[in-house]
C-alpha cells in the first residue's frame, strides 16, 4: 500500500486521540467511582436505578411513618395499661365492698369518693394527648373525646399509616371501643379493621355502605364496618353493629351509686360488668401489643429493603475499582506504545539522508 | 549542422521539461497538506521523429498534460458516507443532550420530586393535622410542577437550538452552492482549451463534499464537466453556472423571531404539511425560481446534518414532550380525581389540586399548584368525611397512587413510566453513539484509502526531484556539448 504523508499523520493523530479518550473516560471511572454517568453509558441499567432509588425514598418515608406510628401505638399501649390498673383497683375494690363481713356503709362511702377519683381518671386517660393530637378520639383527634360525664364525642375512625407498598396499619384505638365497647360483636371480641381503601372509588362504595347502617358514625359505629377491598355490587346484608362490649364510665357510676347508696347486691352485680370490662380493655391492648410487633416487623424489613435498594444500586452504577484500576494500567501501556511508534513512523524522511 | 542544432534543440526543451515537471512536484510539495488535493503528474510523450528512409531521429519529449491521481468513484463513496456521518454527528451531538435533560445519575430530578410529592402525602397523612405536614405538600407539589416544566423548558430550548443550527447549515450550504456554481463555470471554460482544471475539480469534490455532509444530495456531471446538484428530491441547488438558495422560514402561529433576510414572504405560504412539527420551529424552503412560490421541502431533507436535526427535532424530541405530557396530565388528573373527593380542614370538599389544561397537550408545562390551594394549606384535602381533622383517609389513597398501575392502560406506575422513559432515551443516545463511531471509522477508512491514492508522499516528490534535478542535468550537458561540437566545427578552417 501506498503510504502519503498525510495518511501517516492522521493515523497517527487518530490513534493517539482514542488512547488518550479511552484513558479519560477510565480516569473519570476511577474519580468518581461510577460506571454510568449518564443514561446512555448503560440504559437498562440507569432505569433499574431510578426504580431502586425511587424504592429507597418510600422506603426512607415508611421507616420514618413506622417510627412515628410506633410511638403513638407505644402511647396508647401506656395509656391502656393505666386504664387496666384502675379497672383492676376497682374491682379490688368491688370485691372488698361486695359483702357484709369487711365492708359497711361508711367504708362504702369511702370508697366511692376513690371510685370517684379513679372515673376521673378514666375520663382523663380517655383525653390523653400525644403532641396536640387526643389518641383516643379516633379521628377527631383536636377536641377532647370524653366529657366529664363519659360522653364520647369521637368516632369510629382508625387512622391507617402506610407502612409498604402496599400495606396499611392502624395506629390508634378508637375511645369508643375500649371505653364504651362499641363496635365490639357480641362475644365482646374486636371486629377485623376494615383494610384502607385503595382508590377513591373503593372509598365511596364503603362510605355509602356505612352511611347505609343502622348506626351513623357519632354513635361510635365503625364506619366501614361493610366495605371488604373487593365489596361486590351487590347489597350485602349489614352486620348488626352491636355493642356486646361494655361502657366503663356507666359501670363505674353504677359502681359508685351503687356504694354511695349502700346497695350490695349492687356493688355485687358490677363486679362482673368490672370483669367484662377488664377483658375489654385486656382485649383491646393486646390488639394493640400485637400492632406493635407487626410494626417491628414492617419497621425491619424496611430497613433490610433499604439495605438491598443501596447495594443494588451501587451494584448497578458504581465502577469496579479494580478492573478500573488494572485498564487503566492496560491502557496507559498502549498509550505509550501509540506515541513511541509514532515518532517512529513520522520522523524518518527521505530528506534527512540526502545531504 | 542540422543534427547539431536539433540536438541542441532537444536539450533545451528537455531542460524546460524537467523545470515543467520540478514545477510540479513544488506545487505538490506546497499542496502537502490541503485537503481534498490530488497529486498532480507531468505526462511526458516522446516528440513527433524527424527524418527520411530508415534513420528516424528522435526528437525528445514534451510535457503532454498535467493530470491529476484521483479516483472519482472513491469520491462519490466518500460523499455519500459523510452524509450518513453527518446525520449521524449531528443526532448523537443532539441527543447527547436530551439525554442530559433525563440524566438523574448526578443530579436529582423529576424522578426524585416524584417521590418526595407522594412522600409528603405520607407525612401528612401521619399527621392531617398539621399545618407543617400540609405546607411540606404544598413545597412538593410546586417542586414537582417546577421540575416538569424544566424538562419542557428544556427539551423546547434544544429545538430551539435545532433551529439556530438548521438556519446555520442552510446559510452554509447556499455559500457552497454559490462557490460551486462559479467552479462548474471556471471548469468548463479551462477543459474548453483540452487542459484539465485539476486544482478547481480539486476543490470542488471537496465543497461537494462539505455540501453532502450538510444535507442530503444527488448530483450527476455533464459531459462538459458541470456539476448538477439536488437537495432531497426537488430543490436543484446548483445547476450549470447558476444556483438557487434554500431559505428557513416558518410556519403560521408560530413564537420564534424569523430570520429577517432569509424567511422574508416564505411564512404564509405553507400548507398542509404533515410533519410531526412543534409549532414555531423552523421549516426548510426552495424557490424554483426567482418569483416561483416558495416550496417547504422539510421533509425531503432526511440526510445530512440537517436531516439529523430535523429527526431529532421533529421526532424524537416531540415524543418525548408528549410523554411528559401524558405522565403530567395523568398525574394530575388521578391527585384531583381523588383529592376532589375528599374534605379539606374545613369540611369543603371538591377542590382540585393541579391547575391544568383541558387536553394532553402542553400539560407538563402548564401544571401548577391549584391557587387556591396554594394560598391556603388548609385547603388540601386529607379526609373522606367532613368534621374530623385526623381523618386521613384520603390523604392515604394518594399516597397509595403512586404504586398503582395508572399509566401505559394500566400496566405501569408514574415511576415505572419515568424510568422507562429514561431507559429510551439512553438506549436511543447509545445507539445514535455507536452507530456515528462506527461511521466515523467507515469514514475515515475511506479517507484513508483515498489518501493512498491521491495524497502526496515527501519521500516520493524527494525522489521525483531528484530525479528531474539529474534530467535537467544531463540536458543542460546536452546543450554544452552541443555548444562544444559547434565550436569545433566553427574552428576547422583555421586548422
Amino acid at each position: 500500500m501506498r503510504i502519503a504523508d498525510k495518511m501517516a499523520y492522521e493515523q497517527v493523530k487518530t490513534n493517539i486521540g482514542k488512547n488518550r479518550t479511552q484513558m479519560s473516560e477510565l480516569q473519570n471511572q476511577a474519580a468518581t467511582q461510577k460506571r454510568v454517568t449518564k443514561p446512555s453509558d448503560d440504559p437498562l441499567a440507569s432505569s433499574r436505578v431510578l426504580s431502586n432509588r425511587i424504592d429507597l425514598q418510600g422506603n426512607n418515608q415508611f421507616a420514618k411513618s413506622l417510627n412515628y406510628a410506633k410511638s403513638f401505638i407505644e402511647f396508647s399501649d401506656q395509656s391502656l395499661g393505666e386504664l387496666t390498673e384502675v379497672i383492676s383497683r376497682a374491682k379490688e375494690l368491688a370485691i372488698s365492698q361486695s359483702n357484709d363481713g369487711s365492708s359497711n356503709e361508711e367504708s362504702r362511702r369511702v370508697v366511692a369518693t376513690e371510685i370517684e377519683q379513679l372515673y376521673n381518671q378514666m375520663v382523663s386517660i380517655g383525653n390523653r394527648k400525644l403532641g396536640d393530637r387526643f389518641i383516643f378520639g379516633g379521628f377527631h383527634t383536636q377536641n377532647a373525646p370524653f366529657d366529664p360525664k363519659g360522653n364520647y364525642n369521637g368516632d369510629g375512625g382508625e387512622m391507617m399509616i402506610h407502612i409498604d407498598k402496599e400495606s396499611f396499619l392502624p395506629m390508634n384505638v378508637p375511645g369508643g371501643r375500649v371505653f364504651h365497647g362499641l363496635g365490639l360483636n357480641e362475644n365482646g371480641m374486636t371486629m377485623p379493621t376494615p383494610p384502607q381503601a385503595k382508590s377513591i372509588e373503593e372509598l365511596q362504595q364503603s362510605l355509602a355502605v356505612s352511611q347505609r347502617g343502622p348506626a351513623s358514625m357519632q354513635t361510635g359505629a365503625p364506619t366501614e364496618s361493610a366495605a371488604g377491598p373487593g365489596a361486590s355490587p351487590a347489597p350485602q346484608p349489614e352486620p348488626p353493629v352491636v355493642s356486646g362490649g361494655v361502657n366503663l364510665f356507666g359501670v363505674m357510676k353504677e359502681f359508685e351509686t351503687a356504694l354511695r347508696t349502700n346497695d350490695k347486691e349492687g356493688v355485687q352485680a358490677v363486679l362482673d360488668q368490672l370483669d367484662s370490662a377488664l377483658s375489654q380493655v385486656v382485649l383491646t391492648r393486646s390488639q394493640v401489643g400485637s400492632r406493635a410487633t407487626s410494626l417491628d416487623n414492617f419497621l425491619q424489613t424496611i430497613e433490610k429493603q433499604k439495605v438491598e435498594n443501596k447495594s443494588t444500586i451501587s451494584s448497578l452504577e458504581d465502577a469496579d475499582v479494580f478492573a478500573t484500576v488494572s485498564d487503566i494500567n492496560k491502557t496507559e501501556a498502549t498509550l505509550q506504545a501509540t506515541l513511541e511508534s509514532s515518532g517512529k513512523l513520522i520522523q524518518p524522511s527521505l530528506m534527512q539522508f540526502l545531504r | 549542422m542540422s543534427k547539431i542544432w536539433s540536438m541542441m534543440d532537444v536539450g533545451r526543451r528537455s531542460l524546460s521539461n524537467s523545470q515543467t515537471a520540478l514545477q510540479t512536484t513544488a506545487h505538490n510539495i506546497a499542496n502537502k497538506s490541503t485537503e481534498g488535493y490530488s497529486r498532480q503528474r507531468v505526462d511526458f510523450v516522446t516528440n513527433e521523429p524527424i527524418g527520411t528512409g530508415k534513420t528516424r531521429i528522435g526528437m525528445g519529449a514534451r510535457a503532454g498534460e498535467v493530470s491529476r491521481t484521483n479516483n472519482p468513484f472513491l469520491e462519490k463513496q466518500i460523499e455519500r458516507e459523510g452524509q450518513q456521518l453527518g446525520y449521524m454527528n449531528s443526532r448523537s451531538d443532539i441527543l447527547g443532550r436530551v439525554e442530559q435533560v433525563y440524566n438523574e445519575q448526578v443530579n436529582e430530578g423529576l424522578n426524585h420530586s416524584m417521590g418526595r410529592f407522594f412522600n409528603s402525602f405520607r407525612e401528612l397523612s401521619n399527621n392531617p393535622e398539621s399545618l407543617a405536614s400540609r405546607s411540606a405538600v404544598k413545597e412538593s407539589a410546586e417542586g414537582l410542577a417546577k421540575d416538569f416544566q424544566a424538562v419542557n423548558t428544556q427539551l423546547d430550548a434544544i429545538q430551539k437550538d435545532a433551529d439556530f443550527r438548521i438556519q446555520t447549515k442552510v446559510h452554509e450550504i447556499n455559500q457552497l452552492s454559490q462557490e460551486i456554481a462559479g467552479l462548474n463555470e471556471k471548469i468548463s471554460s479551462v477543459e474548453l482549451t483540452g487542459a484539465s482544471a485539476n486544482d478547481e475539480r480539486d476543490r470542488r469534490d471537496v465543497l461537494l463534499k462539505q455540501l453532502g455532509d450538510k444535507v442530503n444530495i444527488r448530483y450527476a456531471e455533464s459531459p462538459s464537466g458541470q456539476l448538477t446538484i439536488t437537495a432531497g428530491n426537488t430543490a436543484v441547488l446548483v445547476s450549470g453556472f447558476s444556483y438557487r438558495e434554500i431559505a428557513t422560514g416558518s410556519t403560521p402561529g408560530r413564537e420564534m423571531q424569523a430570520d429577517k433576510t432569509q424567511g422574508r414572504g416564505l411564512a404564509s405560504t405553507e400548507t398542509g404539511d404533515t410533519v410531526t412539527k412543534r409549532e414555531g420551529n423552523l421549516d426548510v424552503f426552495y424557490k424554483s425560481t426567482e418569483y416561483s412560490t416558495p416550496v417547504n421541502i422539510t421533509q425531503q431533507l432526511k440526510g445530512g446534518e440537517i436531516g439529523g436535526l430535523l429527526q431529532v427535532r421533529d421526532e424524537v424530541i416531540n415524543k418525548f414532550t408528549n410523554d411528559m405530557d401524558q405522565l403530567a396530565y395523568s398525574l394530575a388528573t388521578e391527585v384531583n380525581a381523588t383529592h376532589a373527593q375528599g374534605y379539606d380542614r374545613y369540611g369543603q370538599n371538591g377542590n382540585v389540586f393541579f391547575d391544568l389544561p383541558d387536553q394532553v397537550a402542553g400539560a407538563s408545562a402548564k401544571l401548577s399548584l391549584n391557587q387556591d390551594l396554594a394560598g391556603d394549606v388548609g385547603r388540601i384535602a386529607a379526609a373522606a368525611e367532613p368534621g374530623a381533622a385526623g381523618d386521613n383517609r384520603v390523604a392515604n389513597i394518594l399516597s397509595r397512587l403512586e404504586y398503582s398501575q395508572t399509566m401505559s392502560d394500566g400496566t405501569a406506575t408514574f415511576n415505572d413510566f419515568y424510568a422507562s422513559l429514561v431507559g429510551k432515551i439512553g438506549i436511543e443516545t447509545q445507539r445514535a453513539n455507536s452507530a456515528q463511531q462506527a461511521q466515523g471509522d467507515t469514514v475515515a477508512q475511506l479517507k484513508n484509502i483515498r489518501e493512498s491514492i491521491s495524497g502526496v508522499s515527501l519521500d516520493e516528490e524527494t525522489t521525483k526531484m531528484i530525479e528531474f534535478q539529474k534530467s535537467f542535468d544531463a540536458a543542460a550537458r546536452l546543450v554544452r556539448t552541443a555548444d562544444e561540437m559547434m565550436d569545433t566545427v566553427l574552428n576547422l578552417k583555421r586548422l
